[in-house]
């Protein structure tokens, strides 16, 4: 018996008993959703809601759940990134009334179901990177007062959200468009930052004529890789490898290599230690040295898993988009391509417009002009 | 040196490469104007008939190369008795000669034709041609003194100084009978013949540095009036055009004799600089301001004054140079040249930019055309840095060859315990920056000078440590440690310049010129300042690249290159409202 009465303290007095005041709403008042209802989901159509329920009751009741409720629904509003939005739902807390009074309020979270909603909506904020302002400081302050959690939370957010904003080195603009062509720009433009001469060309796959998938692709590859590529051995066959993912932000841009063999280590036997010879320039005035290409030796290039000549993203990753590209390559300043064997060795295949693989679109073409 | 460098692709014999620079010879042209020929005629000027000896030599045995040492603290104390190099006969003979020279040249009256005429008459188009050859055999000392007549007129300065590069080239490239038949014809020949000469800058003989067989150099002359040579603008165009190899020259050798025109540039630069002194004097001394003479400013005579300082530097870092070559067999004085020409480029730059804001507002032009002379001479064919490391590689090469085997000692330390303790103990000095001075250095100078004796012994004391220090820190990779080898270049040109000054002023007290006392002022002064600056510069080497900030210049640096843009957002941007 007193075992099961221990049982039964222990069930019920769980660590987080303090939490449970404000951790369960099921017995809470049963909200009126007014985001349901609403036939179009835009940014107006969610600050008309989040309207109707200030203006609903003067006293605004359940507003906690209103604004619960109202966060759970931004992503579907497409809103979950505006500033504008998140200020109108701190609006809806009531003006002066949570305002500690004296010291044991101040000390005791007064009013906590309302902080905790108030640091919630922060929270998301800051999930979403969107980053308050002062004006949202004004207003936290004036619900609030000085002393409150969600003013210490916004506080902390304004501390270290401008630190991480810009803490990648690959900038990218606020908003990021819409384009697929012009987001997988952005994500060849990134990954090929490591070499400052890298140029990027947009083709169409209409430029060969044996294309099936007619879309764009984006390639890149920098002045260096074309010596190198130049430079591999006819026999041994290039590899198409992919498709990789880069994130931008939420997008995802999946991207291909065009990978060689790498070259042998340069031997240097030279020992660093001698300096008894060391080299001196001629000294004949005005003379400036040969002007000798830049050694390609060890450039970023040449990686463990092989040498990487060439980058892309098409617009469908389609292997015969990927193979347009290899005789756009060909085409645009890499002759060597007519005459080494190139291996497409895609990890999954994509979701395909199928076409076998080396299967010449032309035999297809052929087909279709006989049924035809 | 010339004008412009020049890039020109020339398809002959072995020739392959480009053609990285030209050395253009004054051209010779006839022309014969009666009426000019009787307008000079008054004031021709004969010197004696076609000599029948050569020159005698007079110069003492080979000594090691004397700044090359000082990067291992070896001093040549010698050396702190300033060359001299001419005797008796020979100063007269070159006061005439100059007097006649200065005449026409300080006159602003006088024509260009007036001028070139006189340096025809006094063979100054053959001065470093032999005797023999009915030229004037003239050393570098005299050189020196022409030139810095010749150059109030920069352009005159600049040709003649070609001029006398170009020739000695020749002599030693060609053989003796293409000599014999090519020297005639640029100084002596045509003056028999039709009794007239006119130099022109974009024809006649010019001297083509070429790559050959890859990495090798050779010069070649190209004879004017051959086919295949067109000018555009200041860059000359060789296509299929026939040339003479200058054979008997070895690279080194060539170098060495190219490597005058930084002498020469030297001495242009700090006459450049006195121009604009004069130009400030003439500028300030009729003027006041606030009711009191301009001339009492204190600014305006700092500015002057420094203007002095590094014009006696120069000065003396010149002669002392040429001293050296004249005064001994086979001299190894290309690191000397190379550190006047950069001392004076990179100080009299920024003394002339100070001199000529004084009068900067009242008069524009003069002073944009002075300083643009000025620009043009410090650049002229090479930048600073290249310059710089020149010096500072064939330095530590010196130094290098006999430091080898206690920098693999040091850089391999767990396998020379005692040497590095040893070392440790040796150098605990140096770390404190305060090294014994053991090469007593003032014993050789007027006892006034001691302390900027020892100043300077304390500079040439710290340049061991400094090359020990950047070859142990980088091994033979030290040759890519660009910015600090500029530093040691820097520090190593100080050295040059404060020994120079001292033996100057030093000599000058002690045989009673005139106005000596301001020469024992002015380098004591210069010491000074200098040592200061030569005791930063190898604090910073010894630093390391984190504590001198190279580091991190280069970084800023390296990503401006990458990206192009200037990295920072605008001082109003800002990340929330």
């Amino acid at each position: 018996m007193a075992a099961r009465f221990i049982r039964h303290i222990l069930r019920n007095n769980s660590p987080n008993i303090l939490l449970k005041r404000w951790s369960s709403t099921e017995k809470g008042v049963t909200v009126f959703d007014p985001f349901a209802i609403t036939p179009k989901k835009d940014k107006k159509t969610y600050l008309e809601a989040v309207k109707m329920f200030e203006g609903r009751d003067t006293r605004r009741r359940g507003h906690v759940e209103f604004i619960y409720a109202a966060l759970a629904r931004m992503k579907e509003f497409g809103v979950e990134k505006d500033l504008e939005v998140y200020k109108a739902l701190v609006e809806v807390l009531p003006k002066g009334k949570f305002i500690p009074t004296n010291i044991f309020q101040a000390e005791f979270m007064h009013y906590p179901k309302q902080q905790q909603c108030a640091v919630d909506l922060l929270e998301q904020m800051e999930d979403n990177k969107v980053m308050p302002d002062t004006e949202m400081e004004q207003m936290l302050l004036n619900i609030f007062g000085k002393r409150g959690i969600p003013l210490r939370k916004f506080w902390r957010m304004m501390y270290w959200m401008p630190k991480f904003r810009n803490l990648s080195p690959w900038y990218l603009p606020d908003e990021l468009p819409n384009d697929v062509l012009e987001l997988a720009k952005l994500a060849v433009a990134r990954i090929t930052s490591v070499d400052p001469v890298m140029k990027i060309d947009v083709w169409q796959t209409e430029e060969v004529e044996a294309s099936l998938d007619k879309t764009w692709i984006v390639s890149a590859q920098s002045p260096i890789q074309k010596v190198l590529l130049s430079e591999q051995p006819p026999e041994d066959p290039l590899v198409v490898k992919g498709p990789f993912q880069v994130y931008l932000r939420e997008q995802i841009v999946s991207y291909f290599l065009l990978l060689g063999k790498t070259r042998p280590e340069p031997k240097d036997e030279t020992d660093v230690d001698d300096v008894s010879n060391l080299k001196k320039p001629p000294g004949i005035p005005g003379y400036m040295g040969t002007t000798k290409a830049v050694a390609v030796k060890s450039t970023v290039h040449e990686q463990d898993d092989g040498t990487i000549v060439a980058i892309c993203a098409t617009g469908t990753s389609s292997r015969d988009s990927l193979l347009s590209w290899i005789r756009l390559l060909e085409k645009y300043g890499n002759p060597v391509l007519t005459n080494i064997p190139v291996i497409f060795t895609l990890i999954a295949p994509p979701s395909d417009v199928s076409i076998q693989e080396i299967q010449p679109a032309i035999h297809k073409d052929a087909k279709n002009a006989e049924s035809n | 040196m010339n004008v412009a460098r020049k890039i020109c692709i020339i398809n002959q014999n072995n020739i392959t490469r480009q053609v990285y620079r030209t050395f253009r010879l004054s051209s010779v042209k006839r022309e014969s104007t009666q009426a000019s020929q009787t307008q000079i005629q008054e004031e021709k000027f004969e010197f004696e008939d076609v000599k029948i000896y050569e020159r005698a030599e007079r110069r003492k045995a080979q000594i090691s190369p004397f700044m090359k040492d000082v990067f291992l603290s070896v001093f040549n104390r010698d050396l702190l008795a300033f060359p001299e190099i001419i005797n008796k006969e020979e100063f007269e003979d070159l006061e005439r000669r100059l007097k006649f020279l200065d005449s026409m040249f300080n006159d602003r009256e006088k024509t260009k034709e007036d001028r070139i005429n006189a340096l025809k008459s006094t063979k100054m188009f053959a001065a470093p041609v032999p005797l023999t050859r009915n030229g004037l055999a003239i050393n570098k000392t005299e050189g020196l003194r022409y030139l810095e007549t010749i150059a109030n007129d920069l352009d005159l300065g600049q040709i003649i100084s070609d001029h006398w590069i170009g020739l000695e080239a020749l002599k030693a490239g060609l053989t003796e009978e293409q000599y014999a038949a090519v020297v005639d014809d640029l100084t002596t020949g045509i003056w028999r013949i039709s009794g007239e000469k006119v130099c022109k800058h974009t024809s006649g003989y010019l001297l083509v540095l070429c790559a050959v067989e890859a990495s090798r150099l050779k010069a070649f002359l190209v004879h004017p009036k051959v086919e295949g040579v067109s000018s555009d603008g200041k860059f000359v165009k060789f296509f299929n055009t026939p040339a003479t190899p200058l054979d008997n020259v070895k690279e080194s050798h060539l170098a060495q004799i190219l490597g005058i025109s930084r002498l020469h540039a030297a001495t242009l630069c700090r006459c450049s600089l006195k121009n604009a002194i004069h130009t400030v004097v003439d500028y300030v001394k009729p003027r006041s301001m606030a009711g009191k003479p301009l001339s009492e400013l204190s600014t305006i005579r700092a500015a002057i004054g420094d203007a002095l300082l590094d014009l006696y530097a120069s000065e003396s870092a010149e002669y002392f140079t040429a001293g050296l070559i004249d005064g001994y067999m086979e001299p190894d004085a290309e690191l000397e040249m190379a550190m006047c020409r950069n001392f004076m480029a990179s100080h009299g730059l920024s003394s002339v930019l100070k001199l000529l804001s004084i009068p900067a507002l009242d008069k524009e032009l003069e002073c944009k055309r002075q300083f643009d002379d000025m620009r043009h001479l410090a650049s002229r064919g090479e930048t600073l840095d290249s310059v710089n490391m020149f010096i500072a590689l064939n330095g530590i090469h010196h130094a290098g060859k006999l430091m080898a085997q206690e920098i693999k000692q040091i850089r391999n330390p767990l396998f020379n315990p005692t040497f590095i303790i040893r070392k440790i103990f040796e150098n605990r000095h140096q770390e404190k920056d305060a090294p014994k001075l053991t090469l007593y250095l003032a014993e050789h100078l007027h006892p006034t000078l001691k302390q900027p004796a020892e100043q300077l012994e304390y500079c040439v004391l710290r340049m061991k440590f400094a090359c020990e220090t950047l070859m142990a820190r980088h091994g033979i990779h030290v040759s890519e440690a660009y910015t600090e080898l500029e530093r040691l270049a820097e520090a190593a040109t100080e050295i040059l310049v404060m020994t120079s000054v001292l033996s100057r002023a030093s000599r000058a007290y002690c045989i009673g010129l005139r106005n000596a006392e301001v020469e024992m002022k002015l380098a004591a002064c210069f010491v000074e300042r200098t040592k200061d600056r030569v005791k930063k510069l190898i604090l910073e080497i010894d630093d390391g690249e984190f504590l001198n900030l190279d580091h991190f210049r280069c970084n800023f640096g390296k990503k401006i290159l990458d990206t192009n843009t200037v990295l920072v957002e605008k001082p109003t941007a800002r990340t929330f409202w």
